[in-house]
């Protein structure tokens, strides 16, 4: 059957003039589908088995109102993905790549749901192996069922706690996305995330929340300011040094097509950050009261001190800056929502927004196409929220979390420090090697006929506007 | 001139329906507003009751709270979810009529709901084959939670999360006859069949003593109700209507696909209040409807997109948006009762089989110009039948196991309540709509059509 496919791929590719190696890919991707399937029946009745098993520990008892808020939550993350950043995203392209960049996030999303429920998280927060990895043992969400889990989410079913991680599984490298927009081929695309969630995602998620060493050290990041933003932004800037520039970056115009559509992004993805940052309390308590309005406040104070340092440096505050400022602020308070009070968040929103404000406009001098500011944003944001949280935590707030420098503590902020070294030059490095590999694979950029028609007829066949 | 007095005409029975709705209102309004400050003596009727059975339903905030926010998500699946899924769709100069036609409708069975609709659907049983008119005007649906519907929630949550069910449904048909059908037979049309087709289905599938219920049928969360009922009736509108002036020579591609996109997420995301939210509490059973709802999702859109990208040698932006709403469909009656992994397989034969009937349309001539029957009425018909291979009383205690947990019957019983809805449907419609023609005209007339229903409908262009 393969090989009967291989050869109609051929057939077909000649027809239509597409390279050979294009319809490899999706034979590829055919037959790792195909292997889901077989791995998902085989999984099946030992779920079901668990499912009716677990039943004997009385111990937790789930609660509607906690369970109807991290629901809701998951709700909320998913509108970050889509329709949020791609949004976002799609709106800041030029408009014959809009669908292409639209398609990045809605495609990572549904390959991200699958590979979580089939592996991804029992690699994150399955069983603890030494502290680097989680153990086989939840494969299939074997398992992961109705009743809580005593460490993720006492109150709510286990099975909540793991849909709502799978929606920060989905959005991290959705954010990669914008540092090789306008330019990634669509088969290598479906690579590159399918692996970078595996390779890189899983294991600093379990460093950090799933009982792994980082953890274990102390290391704080509320809702994923390492997990998700340092491990995004670096390895976007890994992907727009390797990818190398679009064609025609810096003398071409390449303005946003849809401004509008940008700041409808930017609205949902502040809207959704609630359910992210307020939903980690994983209940409707106190400390997700509290997140709440440390996101909040942290996202106006940063658009605000972006849109102040624009009219200050470049005469004029744009919409644009006013919508990256809020982005920043989100990022930058993501790892610290539970542990800081709401004049810390302005700090901490101020900062973020001067501070990566900075780090956009000197991207021009480095010379890197990091085309939609990902490293900008949420590498320069979520470094400093990871310090921040270092800076400024408080038991006062959260007697779960520690206190910060400013509170006496010194020695969390080392820690920050050595999570932000660790995740930043693992994801480095990994990212590295996950692009050579899909390089030598099926290439990583589209050819520059392509790349000059749009993503959206090279890759898709369909246009935005008619 | 004449052109206006004709238009007036048209207008005039949509009038005329609008003040015997007002009107109706006025006087149940009393109605429904007696017992509120009479309270005693219903109030007292009930403690004489409370007392004594200690047991009486007690509103569970959490469980309301999750039943509030469902409502509110699913709303948002009509507008603006459904309307920038159509919208976009269409050429632009149709696009304000679509997406109107959602947001028209959500207003219209919003009243109709309130005024008769929840009491001819959920009302106290009349032979198995319609609600009695006993809860007119919400007359008796109050505060308090109802043992049937939510024993956890206030009876009106309950009431108010099945109105967004029963404002979605007649918007999905919208898609069939989209960029040709008058606003005033459009508006008509929607209330005959939400009053003589979605009402009684609800009863016989949803409402205790309802007669498919009692069959033992599984739809979790409207399977048959809302998506065999409107994907049908829509292939019937198709075939009514004929196709739009031109179809098969003139381009008609999407005008906007990001604002589909758009409304696409848009319906991912209200799809867990519909799916999730039909648990009518927080807990176990929503969480299981939750993750079978996403992974459905997911798994038909890349089903969908390889489909296409073997087929047609590229994966298209509109082809994982639409297997992303199959996916939504399929799973929808089978979302409380079966596991995960089951629901990677219903969403990959979702995206499969909604991709190749979407396909096959063109052989068959009927113009459903935005591919309602391919994708609601296939993704309906296989998600209802999945529930009958794939229900398994482990997932949920309430249910039934399916074919393949050792229970034949109960796929022969999700067959027969397909082939209810179908045949209900189809019929239901063909006659509304042969009404309708007789006495107002579908169609807009040929220049009107040339011109888009923006400016020939509303008097207005959607861009300047």
């Amino acid at each position: 059957m393969v090989i009967d496919l291989k050869r109609n791929c051929k057939r077909n590719s000649k027809r239509q003039g597409t390279p050979g190696g294009m319809c490899l890919t999706i034979v590829a991707v055919m037959l790792g589908t195909l292997a889901l399937f077989i791995g998902s029946v085989a999984m099946a009745q030992d779920a079901m088995a668990q499912a009716g098993a677990s039943v004997a520990t009385p111990l937790l008892k789930v609660d509607t109102g906690d369970t109807a808020w991290v629901l809701m939550s998951t709700a909320l993350v998913l509108a970050m993905t889509m329709p949020g950043l791609a949004l976002f995203y799609g709106g800041l392209v030029r408009s014959k790549n809009v669908l292409g960049t639209i398609m990045h996030s809605a495609i990572i999303l549904c390959m991200v749901s699958l590979i979580w429920i089939l592996f991804g998280y029992s690699l994150a927060f399955g069983p603890d192996k030494g502290g680097i990895i989680g153990g086989l043992e939840w494969i299939g969400l074997n398992g992961v069922g109705s009743e809580p889990h005593p460490t993720y989410g006492p109150t709510i079913p286990h099975q909540v706690f793991m849909l709502f991680q799978l929606m920060f599984a989905a959005i991290t490298p959705a954010l990669i996305t914008g540092a090789f927009a306008e330019r990634m081929r669509f088969s290598a695309l479906l690579l590159f995330a399918a692996l970078w969630s595996v390779v890189i995602y899983t294991p600093v998620a379990h460093w950090i929340w799933g009982g792994g060493w980082l953890g274990k050290m102390g290391a704080l990041d509320f809702a994923g300011g390492a997990v998700v933003h340092i491990s995004s932004g670096v390895s976007a800037l890994i992907c727009a040094l390797v990818m190398g520039q679009r064609k025609g970056y810096g003398t071409e115009y390449m303005a946003p097509h849809n401004l509008p559509f940008t700041l409808l992004g930017t609205g949902l993805l502040w809207f959704g950050w609630f359910g992210f940052n307020a939903g980690s309390a994983l209940g409707a308590n106190g400390v997700a009261g509290s997140a709440f309005l440390a996101t909040h406040t942290a996202a106006a104070t940063a658009a605000l001190a972006w849109m102040w340092m624009e009219w200050m440096h470049r005469g004029k505050p744009t919409v644009l800056g006013v919508a990256s400022g809020a982005v920043a602020g989100l990022a930058t308070v993501t790892p610290g929502a539970g542990f800081v009070g709401p004049f810390s968040a302005i700090v901490i929103g101020g900062f973020a927004g001067i501070l990566c404000y900075f780090a956009v406009v000197w991207k021009g001098r480095m010379g890197y196409d990091d085309s939609l500011d990902v490293v900008g944003i949420h590498g320069v944001g979520g470094i400093f929220g990871i310090l921040a949280t270092g800076l400024f935590a408080s038991k006062a707030i959260n007697t779960a979390g520690a206190d910060g420098l400013f509170f006496g503590n010194t020695a969390q902020f080392g820690i920050q420090a050595i999570m932000v070294a660790a995740v930043a030059i693992f994801s480095a490095v990994g990212t590295w090697i996950i692009l050579r590999l899909v390089d030598a694979m099926v290439g990583l950029r589209v050819s520059p006929e392509d790349e000059a028609t749009g993503l959206d007829l090279s890759q898709h066949n369909e246009r935005a506007y008619s | 001139m004449p052109s206006h007095v004709s238009t007036m005409r048209k207008v005039l029975p949509v009038l005329v329906c609008m003040v015997t709705l007002t009107g109706a209102t006025a006087l149940y309004a009393q109605d429904a507003g007696a017992p509120a400050p009479a309270a005693p003596p219903a109030a007292a009727s009930e403690a004489t009751t409370a007392p004594a059975a200690p047991a009486l339903p007690k509103i569970d905030t959490g469980d309301t709270a999750w039943l509030l926010v469902s409502t509110a998500l699913v709303l948002a699946m009509t507008a603006p979810g459904l309307a920038l899924f159509y919208g976009g769709m269409v050429r632009s100069k149709n696009s304000l009529g679509t997406i109107m036609q959602s947001f028209i409708i959500l207003c219209l069975i919003s009243i109709q709901w309130v005024l008769w609709g929840y009491s001819l659907a959920f009302g106290p049983d009349k032979g198995h084959i319609i609600g009695g008119l006993e809860w007119l005007g919400l007359n008796g649906v109050g505060l308090e939670p109802n043992a049937d519907y939510g024993a956890t929630v206030p009876h009106q949550a309950f009431m108010i999360f099945q109105m967004m069910f029963a404002v979605i449904t007649p918007a999905l048909i919208t898609g069939a006859f989209a960029e040709r059908m008058k606003f005033s037979s459009f508006l008509v049309f929607t209330l005959l069949w939400a009053t003589f087709i979605y009402d009684p289905l609800a009863h016989w599938v949803w409402a205790v003593g309802g007669w498919v219920r009692n069959l033992g049928a599984l739809d979790f969360a409207g399977g048959t109700v809302v998506h065999i009922s409107s994907g049908i009736s829509a292939l019937a509108c198709a075939i009514v209507l004929r196709q739009r002036l031109g179809y098969g020579r003139e381009h008609m591609s999407p005008h906007n696909l990001p604002m589909t996109v758009l409304g696409a997420s848009l319906l991912w995301f209200g799809w867990f209040g519909f799916n999730a939210g039909s648990a009518v509490a927080s807990g176990a059973l929503a969480t299981s409807a939750f993750v079978v709802t996403n992974t459905a999702t997911a798994s038909a859109a890349l089903a969908w997109m390889i489909a296409e990208w073997m087929y047609r040698g590229k994966p298209t932006v509109l082809g994982a948006a639409s297997g992303a709403v199959a996916g939504l469909v399929a799973i929808t009656p089978a979302s409380g009762f079966v596991g995960p992994m089951s629901s990677i397989v219903i969403g990959l034969g979702a995206g499969v089989f909604c991709y190749l009937a979407v396909l096959w349309k063109s052989k068959f001539g009927y113009d459903d110009a935005l591919d309602v029957v391919g994708i609601h009425g296939v993704g309906g018909i296989w998600g209802a039948l999945a529930t009958g291979l794939f229900a398994s009383k482990a997932i949920n205690a309430a249910g039934a196991d399916g074919l393949f947990y050792g229970n034949p019957a109960q796929f022969g019983i999700q067959a027969m309540a397909v082939l209810i809805s179908v045949v209900f449907a189809f019929t239901g419609t063909f006659i509304i709509l042969k009404l309708v023609d007789g006495v107002m005209g579908l169609r807009v007339s040929e220049e009107e059509e040339r011109m888009g229903l923006d400016l020939s409908q509303h008097d207005e262009r959607a861009y300047s």
